[in-house]
């Protein structure tokens, strides 16, 4: 079955498409995962700074807090240095704390907190500082003992650690879908990749098959071509033997209603004759007929006119005959065939039954083939066919034998089926072999009534349903007509229309 | 018309009886009285004249002159042209066709096979009257030979 140009069209712009969406998913897919991948990252690199900043602001202020302890029990400046060192520091930390954590809400609101926490300990820490310089230490070590300082710091660890450990949760997250998108992003190129193998090896089938439909449609091409002169000689010699038929038919129609014509005309021509005998006698007023001319009378109207006018009826019955003859052959040529599936065996044993009378009342007996064919043909067509056959091996059975009629088939492929009907009857001579076919002759004693039209319809029948009679038959031995017949007519009248 | 002083025998193959009578009857008109057996086929033709055996010696010691026509119904005239003229003892019988085929070849074949005398039977009845009793003129003062 060679796929055609509108499905191979077809087939190949699914398979375009298929290609292109398959492509244009993985390119958006993969799109899609890089910047899911990039956002992941981004907001790891926030949270990280915001955990760093968390983490150095902490620092910071343990420094500032060391500073002042080693302050507030020294007493001297040099301890106070790292305090120092944080003071300075810590309004910048806060700030960038602030701004990192600005775009997580979950730690913007506690910033506010923190930042009170952070200036409450600042306070704090200023307030041992300033008594410790003020020469108060007494004073500041109460202050430390208060535990207020310590209080707030743990209170900073806890806000600042709850930032630092929820960061760290994050993290720990962002690398996990991190590490997801890079997974994703590489089964999407591995399925991409499998779509596009799919389809480019979909596309090279097709592709291969429509070639190799074309490889064949151009071998037959080929073929055709090749065959193509022997077909036009076949055409051509059919057409030959056509009109050959044609001039046979128009030659023998001619001659046999000429000859009537002739009865006809000379009759008419012989009773003008006996007319003017018998005028002779009739009309002679004047003087009495002689005897010759009462004999000559007598002859016209006992021997002459009944005989003229005997010939002359049987030739214009017998022109009449043969005008009808030809109707029926010219009718039956130009009849719509009804092309139907006609099983042979059937057709055979119908036409057996309607003479088996004839046939049994003679000790004969008819055998039909078990394998006779059904074909796609014209019923009618070959119920005359064989009832023609049937009634020619009746009529021309051989008095010396009970008769034999068989029926059997042969399959010849692209030639269609030959079916033979055989008989052993009287047979016909060689010279006649072909003349039997011919309208209006007949072979062999003419001891049968017929007009010799059956044989010629028959053969006009077969050759209307695309197929032919032929005759092999031995004087005295019995006659074998082989008909062929194609298996499908309406295959035939589709190659004569074409 | 005689061979060798005896009376000839015309055999009329003809299968158109009103044919016949007509040729009959123009033959007789133009004075012929010879015996004309006449034949409305080919095989008892060919049974009278050939005989039976189709041996040919049925018609030894015969004058006979054959007016044939070529349409016959069980064989063609021409098979019958052929026969009797391939066979030994008749192939001298005088065979004259008489017919309404006009065809070329036709005529062509029948002189190739040794027709004497081929006439196209005319339509019209007079020409048809005038052309029998010119054959028959022809045969009062043609020579037949002996079949041996």
């Amino acid at each position: 079955m060679p796929i055609s140009n509108a499905a191979f069209v077809r087939s190949t712009i699914i398979l375009l498409v298929a290609g292109m969406i398959a492509l244009l998913g993985i390119v958006g897919t993969s799109l899609w995962l890089v910047s899911k991948v990039q956002t992941y990252f981004a907001e790891l690199v926030d949270v990280r700074e915001v955990r760093s900043s968390a983490a150095d602001l902490l620092s910071t202020l343990k420094d500032a807090e060391t500073g002042q302890r080693g302050f507030v029990i020294t007493g001297e400046v040099s301890f106070r240095q790292p305090y120092d060192d944080a003071l300075k520091a810590v309004a910048e930390r806060q700030r960038l704390l602030g701004e990192k954590a600005a775009g997580f809400p979950a730690y913007a609101e506690r910033i506010p907190e923190i930042n009170r926490l952070v200036a409450d300990k600042l306070a704090e820490l200023a307030e041992t500082v300033v008594a410790v310089e003020s020469g108060q230490a007494a004073n500041a070590v109460t202050l430390v003992k208060t535990d207020r300082g310590r209080l707030l710091m743990d209170q900073l660890r806890d806000q600042l650690g709850d930032i630092m450990a929820d960061a760290d949760r994050r993290l720990e997250a962002g690398v996990i879908d991190t590490l997801w998108s890079a997974g994703a992003l590489r089964w999407t190129t591995v399925i991409g990749a499998i779509a596009i193998i799919a389809v480019l090896g979909g596309a090279a089938v097709i592709v291969a098959q429509y070639t190799r439909d074309i490889v064949v449609a151009r071998r037959e091409v080929e073929t055709l071509n090749a065959t193509l002169e022997k077909r036009v000689d076949e055409r051509t010699e059919e057409l030959i033997r056509a009109n050959q038929e044609v001039q046979r038919f128009a030659y023998i129609v001619t001659h046999d209603l000429r000859a009537p014509l002739v009865n006809i005309m000379g009759f008419t021509s012989e009773l003008q004759a006996s007319l003017a005998a018998i005028q002779g006698y009739v009309l002679a007023d004047e003087k009495p007929p002689s005897a010759d001319d009462i004999l000559e009378a007598r002859r016209a109207v006992s021997e002459d006119l009944p005989e003229a006018i005997g010939f002359i009826r049987s030739s214009t019955k017998k022109m009449d005959g043969l005008i009808n003859a030809i109707l029926k052959i010219s009718r039956d040529g130009r009849r719509e065939l009804k092309i139907e599936r006609v099983d042979i065996k059937t057709l055979i044993e119908t036409g057996a039954a309607a003479v088996n009378h004839q046939v049994s009342e003679s000790d004969g007996e008819i055998t039909i083939d078990e394998k006779l064919p059904t074909v796609i043909s014209d019923r009618l067509s070959l119920e005359q066919v064989f009832g023609n056959l049937f009634d020619n091996a009746i009529k021309y059975q051989s008095p010396e034998r009970p008769l034999r009629i068989s029926v059997t088939a042969r399959n010849a492929g692209r030639a269609g089926f030959y079916i033979e009907f055989t008989d052993n009857g009287r047979g016909i001579a060689p010279e006649d072999h072909e003349r039997v076919f011919e309208l209006f002759r007949r072979s062999g004693t003419q001891d049968r009534p017929g007009e010799g039209i059956g044989l010629a319809h028959v053969r006009s029948l077969m050759r209307n349903l695309g197929g032919d009679i032929v005759v092999k038959s031995e004087l005295g031995q019995g006659t074998t007509f082989v008909l062929r017949l194609p298996p499908d007519l309406s295959k035939v009248v589709r190659s004569m229309q074409a | 018309m005689n061979g060798l002083g005896k009376e000839v025998t015309i055999v009329m193959i003809e299968d158109d009886e009103g044919h016949a009578r007509l040729i009959e009857k123009n033959i007789r008109r133009a004075g012929v009285h010879n015996e004309v057996v006449p034949f409305t086929n080919g095989t008892e033709a060919l049974d009278f004249v050939l005989g039976k055996d189709r041996s040919g010696l049925a018609s030894a010691g015969r004058f006979l002159l054959i007016l044939l026509d070529l349409n016959l119904p069980d064989m063609s005239g021409i098979d019958i042209l052929q026969k009797i003229k391939t066979n030994t003892h008749t192939k001298r019988l005088p065979v004259v066709i008489l017919t309404t085929t006009d065809d070329e070849r036709e005529i062509q074949r029948c002189y190739d096979l040794g027709a004497n005398v081929y006439i196209t039977k005319p339509v019209e009845y007079e020409s048809f009257a005038h052309a029998i009793r010119q054959l028959g003129l022809f045969f009062s003062v043609i020579q037949i030979p002996e079949t041996q």
